[in-house]
């Protein structure tokens, strides 16, 4: 890979100059690899966050990893420990919150899966559970299946490049090349189905106890039921600091901003 | 014809082939997401429809063959006392929910001449150049009780319940069977042993057993006393859980049989011709002897440590992959446990050895290869993670049960399997297959959640997902421009290819451009004699092409000929004359100064520009 990286450098040198070539091979190194250097940096924080958890000091613990995710950087393994500290300290909501957030970077990982599953069994009903088709497309991230759909594109166009260049080529690929346009269609459906799913369905897990969900996005509105710190509902709107959820057949109601925390989007 | 007809032959081969791949493309995508079960393995079963019979009557022997055909039926071998008394083939597809399914039966009708335990040895045969082999079944033939069947031999119907053994121990399984006698000339006895094979419900009864599935053997005939009877049996898997003797007992059921009255042409007058047959109906109540068994605890000596309390006869594989792995790394370890017994509640023991790996539930699955749910094969799928590079190998697997065919404790221990664990980078952790059914021996459920993890792992940029991202959008423009410009490069080629006056056209632009070029650099070399002929050949090529013929067939003369009669413009012809006489001058006046020659071009380029406008 460096032996690539070295070589490209050299034809961009020979062919723009050194003066030219320089800023812009620069700005390509910043750009491949931004996240090198402050790693070093929030492996010692991460530590002393692992450390208060260990000494069971849980509260202390999810807020020092709650400020590690603010600071534009993350890993699995960081949102995984903050929903653990979370959970710990009782807050099973925001534990929840945190688990969904890691799996949208490792969403095969069995360890975070069993997490996110127990704390989802510490939950009395109403709460949202994924459908099969919809953990089934949850073992891939939205990046994953995107580039499994560009990649089946793209070798079906090139594929149909070098028909155009072979014409010979024509009947012994032509399987393939339809095989591969059936695929690529299949997968793009599949993205799609994953962007729907990740960017444009949301979560509204409810981060407060006995929290009531009112009829109306109103303070005073009468209560229509009320569910539980953890519970995952479906948003069907938004009003001013008011979502519009819904936790099953005719139970629909508003919530305040400050009671959930949103997933998706 | 015969070259035509292989044509076809071919052709329709390719085509098949072609269909075939696309077919099997599309198969495969289709079951990409089912991967683990996308591929059904060939199977090869050998069962027995009874375990237990009378000296003189028939089991049937069914061999199985599904995912594939057979090289060839592999032969029974000859078993002393055991005759082969009829066999048969049948072939059957399903398809059922999309799954397609096709297998081929081959059944043997094995008959006892003597009393004994007969065991039918495993049976090899090549499916698919895959060697497959069946697991050993054991028949036992008894001795008939002949007083008991001259007394039923006076009965219409009567039921017989039999078990096998009169001792058992706890946890054994053994099959009861609950026959049905019918005599032959009962009119409905048809009716009556069909609704006892369609029966769902268990027809044995008792106190202190696991009962299990119910299952119908071959219907057949035999000799009871002087009568001949038609005989339905329901055969029932049970297993004892209480120690002390056991009482097993049958339905009670009354039934109403039809006999043919004789004479009836005589008496009746509304069928006077006896088309008509008449009955009379007589109402049997049946029960049987309850069977008298003792079931015996299992022996409390030798019992081994890892002893879960699996009962009955099993043989264990274990495979596992891959053996090269970093540490961190899933390994796939695959327990098959086969054999006769309570295949359903076996569960894999603890393996105390395995305390330097990280395990996972077992996923479990089941395939039993007789309709009782008696005999086959339980898969155990464990993914163990080795966690230090020092591990060398997969510790023995080992697994205890009771035989009580050999009434001791046995216990099966696989090698341990070598392993190659690299240091660890931060590998994901594996991902645990899901369960594809219920099994009743998986661990119980969590008591907390999994630790939190110590290393810190891959940062990333929190960022929009890549397919918000303009940079990867831009970039899929990318075959799509190699595609459209390959596309248009075929049209143009295509293109040229059909037309040989637009490709002769762009061939004499670019020998004009050539030209051109090389007629200053004879100007400017005062080379008269090449500047000339170098001006003649361009002209003979641009009015070849104009004109549609030979460039060699230009002369002076096609000015009157053909450029004239078609309308050619009086200025121009007069200009071409002039530079035709210019060439013809120069053969005898060749010196003349760079100057002079290079006038010439721009009178020449004009001449072209003219000829390019002239409609063709």
């Amino acid at each position: 890979m460096s032996r690539l990286m070295l070589a490209v450098a050299r034809f961009v040198v020979r062919g723009l100059g050194i003066g030219k070539a320089m800023p812009l091979l620069a700005a390509v190194v910043i750009s491949l690899f931004p996240a090198q250097s402050p790693a070093a940096v929030s492996a010692a924080a991460f530590d002393s966050a692992n450390k208060l958890y260990e000494e069971g000091k849980f509260a202390e613990a999810a807020a020092a990893y709650e400020t590690m995710t603010k600071a534009g950087q993350a890993s699995a393994a960081l949102y995984f420990n903050l929903g653990n500290a979370f959970f710990k300290s009782g807050q099973i909501g925001r534990a929840i919150a945190a688990y969904h957030q890691a799996e949208q970077l490792t969403p095969r990982d069995p360890d975070l899966r069993a997490n996110l599953q127990f704390a989802r069994n510490q939950m009395p009903s109403p709460t949202l559970s994924p459908t099969r088709w919809q953990r089934w497309l949850g073992r891939l991230t939205l990046n994953e299946w995107t580039v499994l759909a560009a990649g089946a594109v793209w070798i079906w166009l090139l594929l149909l490049a070098v028909l155009q260049w072979r014409p010979a080529l024509r009947p012994p690929l032509r399987a393939y090349v339809l095989s591969i346009a059936i695929l690529a269609v299949l997968l793009c459906s599949c993205a799609a189905a994953a962007l729907r799913e990740t960017r444009f369905t949301r979560t509204a897990i409810v981060i407060t106890r006995d929290t009531a969900v009112r009829y109306t996005p109103l303070p005073e509105s009468a209560t229509a039921f009320t569910v539980q710190d953890g519970a995952e509902l479906l948003v069907l709107d938004q009003k001013d600091e008011w979502f519009q959820v819904n936790a099953g057949p005719r139970r629909t109601g508003w919530l305040r901003r400050d009671q959930v925390v949103v997933a998706g989007r | 014809m015969r070259r035509s007809s292989s044509w076809i032959k071919h052709n329709l081969r390719c085509r098949s082939r072609s269909g075939l791949r696309l077919l099997f493309a599309f198969l495969l995508l289709l079951l990409w997401p089912a991967a683990p079960c996308a591929l059904v393995a060939a199977t090869f079963t050998a069962t027995l429809d009874r375990e237990t019979v009378t000296v003189g009557e028939t089991a049937t022997l069914s061999l199985t063959f599904k995912g594939g055909e057979p090289k060839s039926i592999p032969a029974l071998p000859q078993l002393p006392n055991l005759q082969i008394a009829g066999e048969g083939t049948s072939r059957n597809v399903v398809i059922d929910n999309g799954q397609f399914s096709a297998s081929i039966s081959q059944t043997f009708a094995l008959t006892a001449a003597q009393p004994g335990e007969f065991i039918i040895p495993a049976l090899r045969a090549e499916i698919d150049g895959q060697v497959l082999a069946t697991q050993p079944l054991k028949l036992t033939a008894v001795k008939a009780d002949s007083s008991a069947a001259n007394a039923a031999g006076e009965k219409l119907a009567f039921f017989k319940l039999f078990v096998p053994k009169k001792e058992v121990y706890v946890g054994e399984i053994l099959a009861a069977e609950f026959q049905v006698y019918v005599r032959e000339g009962v009119a409905n006895a048809e009716n009556i042993l069909q609704g006892f094979e369609q029966y769902a419900g268990c027809p044995v009864k008792a106190e202190g057993v696991s009962i299990f599935k119910t299952a119908h053997a071959q219907r057949r005939r035999m000799r009871s006393g002087n009568s001949i009877y038609g005989v339905a049996t329901l055969i029932t898997s049970l297993s004892p859980v209480k120690t002390g003797p056991l009482t097993i007992g049958a339905m009670e059921v009354t039934l109403t049989l039809q006999l043919p009255l004789p004479n009836q042409r005589s008496r009746d007058p509304f069928d006077p011709f006896g088309m008509f047959q008449q009955y009379e109906r007589r109402q049997v109540a049946l029960t049987t002897e309850p069977a008298a068994l003792t079931v015996l605890p299992l022996p409390k000596e030798n019992v081994p440590t890892n002893f879960n309390g699996a009962v009955g006869s099993f043989s264990m594989s274990v495979t596992a992959g891959p053996t090269n792995v970093a540490a961190g790394d899933p390994v796939t370890v695959k327990v098959q446990i086969s054999g006769r017994g309570t295949l359903d509640s076996l569960s894999l023991p603890e393996q105390n050895a395995w305390r330097e790996f990280k395990t996972y539930p077992p996923t479990t699955k089941l395939d039993t290869t007789d309709a009782l749910g008696l005999q086959g094969t339980k898969t155990f799928e464990q993914l163990v993670v080795p966690q230090s590079p020092d591990i060398k190998a997969l510790p023995p697997v080992s697994f205890s049960f009771f035989d009580p065919d050999q009434k001791s404790y046995r216990t099966l221990t696989q090698p341990a399997i070598p392993l190659v664990v690299r240091p660890g980078g931060s590998a994901p952790a594996p991902t645990v297959a899901a369960t594809t059914r219920a099994a009743p021996d998986n661990p119980p459920p969590a008591q907390d959640i999994v630790h939190i993890k110590p290393r810190l792992g891959t940062l990333a940029q929190i960022a929009p997902p890549l397919v918000q991202q303009p940079w990867f959008l831009a970039l899929q423009a990318v075959p799509l421009l190699a595609w459209l410009s390959a596309l248009v490069w075929r049209h143009r080629t295509e293109m040229l290819a059909n037309n040989p006056r637009l490709r002769r056209r762009r061939q004499v632009a670019q020998i004009m451009r050539q030209g051109l070029l090389e007629l200053r650099q004879f100007a400017s070399d005062k080379k008269s004699d090449d500047f000339f002929a170098t001006l003649f050949r361009l002209l003979q090529e641009q009015l070849g092409e104009r004109l549609d013929l030979p460039a060699s067939a230009i002369t002076e003369a096609v000015i009157e000929e053909h450029l004239r009669p078609r309308g050619a413009p009086e200025a121009t012809l007069a200009s071409l004359h002039e530079l035709f006489q210019a060439c013809n001058l120069a053969r005898y006046a060749p010196i003349r100064t760079s100057q002079e020659l290079a006038a010439v071009i721009p009178k020449l380029e004009a001449m072209l520009r003219e000829l390019q406008g002239l409609k063709t």
